[in-house]
């Protein structure tokens, strides 16, 4: 995955947020750059949705099991 | 020969219609640029994306929308009406201009399209301006208009919740273990659009309902991967196909027609195989939620034009306004004799998801919000002409009929309310006899200036 990839993968880990929100956070990358890396974050099996349309990520299965 | 959508470009134009923007924009910024103009907008320079240019809102007004169709804006729905009245088969021709480009393997890549982010909440960037083509070994050529939501560079969401001829080729295709092939054209003729927003009967061709519309038939392309073909003179074309994973992947939110965020849904997966476009394409970005409404309007309003004849009652003039977004409310006014008020609410309330419709009389200009509500004051008493009807089909996207109290699969119903603003039965029509002004025809104010 390239570093923007990465970035915004653990802007998710940190909490849910909106596309934009995403967007917001890195303003000066290439719409071009921007749209490469999220199309790899998409390909994430640990990429889900929250209630409010937001996207997170999700624990891998197994890490935390339950209490 | 038909027109196409550099020909609507040109008629904005010469219309004082259009905006140029000349600066280079970001496609971030496109959509928030764009809704602060009153023009339709063309942006000549995309920063990152050299050859592409990007016009937007062509049709976010009823005057736009009539200007494209080159008719008055009191006549769109009969326009509308002539052309499906009377459809003219497409022509299949060699070459055109849509494939003067032809992007496959590892260039067939959705970045290299100025694809924007319309709205805060929307879960990706869309092409919302599409005019989706799929066949079904049956039924035949299908064309639709769907939002596509941007996931990578090969692969985009399709919103296929609702009912519709593809929907239903999908879920055949899905049935038999198969992907469904579909083409998108992007950078359209209005009527194309139209005539893919309409839901025609199964065995009518969309291509020939447009062809209908334009007076002219439309030259068709074969695409250069799937069996399918698109209009020729296209901006921009992918071609694809929808897997058979059914509805399993996540898509929206978007800025939905009713101009209200819509919900994430469950939708298919469209897989780009290939990429065509002109030489010097131009991206349309459909404005939501104007431009959808809009394409609705001459739809919605020859269907109510339609059912009040079927009623036996003579339209005058009718319009579906954007505050109900083109959808949800018609105001029709009519030649009325003893009863017809009601007999035209109660036509103009089985028009589809219309909830709200009122009638008045042909001395009413329905397009005057003033005359208007001068014709509910003054004609409608509330215990005699006002029509509720209840428990009646509604539509989920109306936040009013507490869709999501129904749970998984649950379909909404509405009360419909109909309002009859002619003039009573037995009231004479002296009663409403308007002020003139004395000497208005004798003196004119210039000759005092």
């Amino acid at each position: 995955m390239s570093p923007l990839g990465e970035r915004l993968a653990a802007d998710l880990r940190a909490r849910p947020r909106h596309f934009a929100e995403l967007v917001e956070a890195h303003p000066a990358v290439a719409w071009r750059d921007f749209l490469k890396a999220w199309g790899e974050v998409r390909t994430l099996s640990t990429l889900g949705r929250d209630d409010h349309g937001r996207y997170r990520m999700n624990e891998p299965a197994g890490e935390h099991g339950p209490a | 020969m038909k027109q196409g959508f550099r020909d609507v470009l040109g008629v904005l134009e010469q219309a004082g219609e259009l905006r140029h923007i000349k600066k280079p924009v970001d496609p971030r910024h496109l959509s928030a640029l764009a809704a602060q103009a009153k023009e339709a907008t063309f942006f000549e320079t995309i920063e990152g994306y050299p050859g592409w240019r990007v016009a937007s809102a062509l049709v976010s007004t009823r005057k736009r929308l009539a200007l494209a169709m080159g008719c008055s804006e009191a006549d769109i729905a009969r326009r509308f009406e002539e052309g499906i009245r009377r459809p003219i088969d497409a022509r299949l021709v060699a070459t055109g201009p849509c494939q003067e480009v032809v992007l496959q393997g590892d260039d067939a890549d959705l970045t290299s399209i100025p694809i924007p982010l319309m709205h805060v909440k929307d879960g990706g960037p869309y092409i919302s301006a599409t005019m989706v083509v799929s066949k079904d070994p049956e039924y035949g050529r299908n064309v639709g208009s769907y939002r596509m939501m941007y996931r990578t560079p090969r692969e985009t969401g399709i919103d296929l919740v609702s009912s519709s001829d593809m929907r239903r080729y999908y879920q055949r295709a899905l049935d038999a273990g198969r992907p469904l092939e579909i083409a998108v054209a992007v950078g359209v003729h209005p009527y194309e659009m139209l005539a893919a927003s309409y839901k025609a009967p199964i065995d009518v061709d969309e291509y020939a309902i447009a062809g209908g519309l334009h007076g002219a038939p439309v030259d068709l392309v074969r695409c250069k991967t799937v069996d399918l073909e698109v209009p020729a003179d296209a901006e921009l074309v992918l071609e694809g196909e929808l897997l058979p994973i059914g509805w399993t992947a996540d898509e929206g939110p978007f800025g939905e027609f009713s101009h209200i965020t819509g919900d994430v849904k469950w939708n298919p997966i469209f897989r780009v195989k290939c990429i065509t476009h002109r030489r010097d394409p131009i991206f349309y970005m459909l404005q939501m939620p104007w431009e959808n409404d809009w394409l609705a309007a001459p739809v919605i309003e020859a269907a109510g034009l339609q059912a009040l004849r079927i009623a036996s009652v003579e339209p005058v003039a009718i319009r579906a306004p954007i505050g109900g977004c083109c959808y949800w409310t018609l105001i029709a006014s009519i030649k009325k004799r003893p009863g017809e008020g009601k007999n035209a609410l109660l036509a103009l309330l089985s028009v589809a998801e219309v909830k709200l419709a009122i009638v008045t009389d042909e001395d009413i200009d329905i397009y005057n919000p003033d005359e208007l509500d001068w014709a509910m004051t003054f004609r409608v008493q509330a215990d005699h002409d006002v029509l509720i009807v209840s428990g009646a089909r509604g539509k989920h996207i109306d936040p009013s009929v507490r869709a999501w109290s129904l749970g998984k699969g649950g379909l909404p119903t509405t009360a419909k309310l109909g309002i009859d603003a002619t003039i009573p039965e037995g009231v004479p029509k002296e009663q409403y006899e308007r002020i003139r002004y004395f000497a208005k025809d004798a003196v004119r104010l210039e000759d005092y200036l």
